[in-house]
């Protein structure tokens, strides 16, 4: 598991406390109920924040999921880490 | 402080909380990311606090103000941006931005401000609400370019600040300062044009971060430090005052001492605002007393009580100092230039906030005066913080005489001509006794702290009571200095808060409320919330000594066991309709 990845659950965790680690590498907007427009936007905001990107509003319906948000994250390259 | 922070502090369980606070935060747009950073900001500010979070719904902040449903732990937070004023301030709404469009635009935003300037004076009659004026770059709807102010865009300024100006004076609203705000968060990176258009969102992160840091400051609404001990050479004033003279020291642009000065006038600033200032000077005391009296120094030598100078530790003088000023060392600041005195200080007393004057360095003396006022900053300036040195410095040298002379606490207190006077009802607007109640910590039945909304809904009850006690004698006036407050139940009393400023110790005032109250109320028996807390031992003391026992929680006496141990007391006693 990368630490990229990791990064990436600490996310999803601080988003959706109650999951545990290996409901969160299988979640999505299908399979947690707490996925809602709110919590989206949140997810959105501090992934965003945590690895310094600029997700296209465009591209968010397709990133309903933990997977998806890795494979975006991975093809966007990112290495980086935001300023406190 | 970043989002993944926030939502992490907010996942923490809280270890053993005291309290709920109910905030409300209201403001026209989805507050989503200030919601989630105010929650965390106010976790960091009241640990101990359970903080629960209300928000109203999205556009419509006047009608939000309407329909606000307070409890008596409730605050409010008002979050104004430009497109509250109107919609066409923001960039969701595409009403039109034609140069014709925008005297409408201004005159719907004066109705607007007014209409919310009534809704949140009618909301500060219940609640403490604080207020954010503001904050966003208005859009470029203006004819002028970007860098010429247009006379629209002034207009609409001056309707935010007009709304400030109107409600800054209502005790219960609390304005964010929005030059503090500039200070942490740049103009330029304050909108999220993308956040705004897709979840109508427009602060960035960082900016929200910084609002709602501001916001649970307000909240949190800390009392202020009570006293600063000031050291002098290199500090007070430039120079070694044993080295140059009194001619030789300096605090003017002449001099190249212009800081100091500074530091002068704004510690007398302190004093006229009621804070207690004190000398802690390795000196010889006749020439510190020619440099004090200069006529050109800018704090004037009376501001400062205790002056100790001499060649003794400066410890010892900081502990002679507290025990005149009888306030506990953790709500004093201790200024010196020496870092070995400091040192010295801080390891006497760990409590102190001990500051190295930044001698030599503008910057650093500005900043200093800056955090100073943070340290010291209050709301409002009462009669009683104007007379506080007063008092002090009276009963003093009295104090010293009659233990020279041998006499002991009985001549003293029969000798004073001291007059108590009570003020007895229900009267929520007691700026004074709410004051009193929420920063006392010595003479304090149970450390119980008050929010405005639940002071307010104390007094709804029908069978409260709000005793208020002033006190003056032949040696001055100490203004309103203790109050007792509680509930009436036929001949039973329940006193659920009682506070007596540290001030009016020594003077039987205590044993007067008491029978003030058996006496006025007609009660039996009186039976009181205490409860023991880490700074409480005056009255703790003042129990033991009364009824021969430490007090135990809902400890009651009854007016019987009082009536034979109360000592002789020699006030005359006055009634007034409000203190």
């Amino acid at each position: 598991m990368s630490e990229q990845e990791d990064r990436l659950a600490r996310c999803f965790a601080s988003v959706f406390p109650a999951l545990t680690p290996e409901e969160i590498r299988a979640a999505s907007i299908e399979s947690v109920a707490a996925w809602d427009s709110l919590r989206a936007v949140t997810l959105v905001g501090v992934i965003q924040q945590e690895f310094a990107v600029n997700i296209d509003p465009l591209d968010l319906p397709e990133l309903n999921s933990f997977e998806a948000l890795r494979s975006y994250l991975g093809l966007n390259d990112i290495t980086g880490r935001s300023e406190a | 402080m970043n989002l993944l922070d926030a939502l992490e502090l907010l996942n923490r369980p809280i270890a053993e909380p005291v309290s709920v606070r109910e905030v409300i935060l209201e403001c026209g747009f989805t507050p989503v990311y200030l919601k989630t950073f105010l929650a965390a900001h106010l976790r960091l500010c009241l640990p101990k606090h359970r903080i629960e979070m209300r928000t109203g719904l999205y556009g419509d902040l006047a009608g939000d103000l309407e329909r606000v449903q307070l409890s008596d732990r409730s605050v409010v937070c008002v979050v104004l941006e430009w497109a509250d004023l109107d919609p066409r301030l923001g960039i969701r709404s595409l009403g039109g931005w034609r140069s014709m469009d925008i005297p409408d635009i201004v005159d719907s935003a004066r109705r607007q401000s007014e209409r919310l300037t009534h809704l949140i004076r009618q909301l500060a009659d219940s609640a403490s609400v604080c207020v954010c004026t503001p904050t966003l770059p208005l859009p470029p709807i203006f004819t002028t370019r970007g860098d010429q102010a247009h006379h629209h865009e002034c207009q609409l300024r001056e309707i935010a600040a007009s709304l400030a100006a109107s409600l800054s004076s209502c005790r219960r609203v609390k304005f964010l300062n929005l030059q503090r705000l500039d200070e942490l968060s740049p103009l330029g990176r304050r909108f999220d044009a993308k956040a705004e258009i897709t979840s109508g969102s427009p602060y960035s992160l960082e900016h929200a971060s910084k609002v709602a840091e501001l916001l649970a400051v307000l909240i949190r609404d800390s009392p202020p430090k009570k006293g600063l001990i000031t050291d002098l050479d290199d500090t007070l004033w430039a120079g070694i005052l044993g080295e140059v003279g009194v001619q030789g020291i300096s605090w003017d642009m002449a001099g190249h001492a212009h800081m100091h000065g500074l530091y002068q006038q704004f510690l007398a600033s302190l004093a006229s605002a009621g804070v207690l200032l004190a000398v802690a000077s390795k000196n010889d005391p006749a020439l510190v007393e020619q440099a004090l009296g200069r006529t050109d120094i800018l704090l004037s030598r009376d501001s400062l009580f205790p002056l100790e100078a001499h060649w003794g530790p400066k410890s010892e003088s900081v502990g002679r100092i507290l025990e005149t000023w009888n306030i506990a060392a953790g709500d004093v600041i201790f200024i010196d230039d020496s870092p070995m005195e400091v040192a010295e200080v801080r390891a006497a007393f760990p409590e102190i906030g001990c500051v190295e004057f930044p001698k030599s360095d503008y910057q650093g003396i500005w900043d200093l005066i800056k955090e100073l006022r943070d340290c010291f900053g209050k709301g409002i300036v009462t009669r009683e913080d104007e007379i506080r040195l007063h008092s002090i410095r009276a009963v003093s040298p009295v104090k010293n005489s009659l233990q020279e002379r041998g006499l002991g606490v009985e001549d003293f207190l029969r000798n004073s001509g001291a007059t108590v006077t009570f003020c007895l009802g229900t009267d929520a607007r007691d700026n004074r006794a709410f004051e009193l109640i929420n920063k006392t910590n010595q003479f304090n039945l149970n450390g119980k702290r008050f929010s405005e909304s639940e002071w307010v809904s104390f007094f709804r009850d029908p069978t409260a009571f709000l005793l208020a006690a002033s006190y003056e004698d032949k040696y001055g006036p100490l203004g309103k200095i203790a109050v007792v407050m509680g509930k009436i139940t036929g001949h039973k009393l329940y006193v659920t808060s009682w506070v007596m400023s540290c001030r009016a110790f020594s003077r039987r005032i205590e044993h007067q409320c008491l029978k003030y109250l058996f006496e006025k109320l007609d009660a039996e028996e009186i039976v009181f919330d205490y409860e023991a807390t880490p700074r409480n031992g005056p009255l703790q003391d003042f129990f033991t000594a009364s009824f021969g026992e430490p007090p135990v929680p809902a400890l009651s006496i009854r007016k019987a066991d009082f009536d034979v141990k109360v000592p002789a007391l020699f006030h005359q006693v006055l009634e007034v309709a409000s203190v």
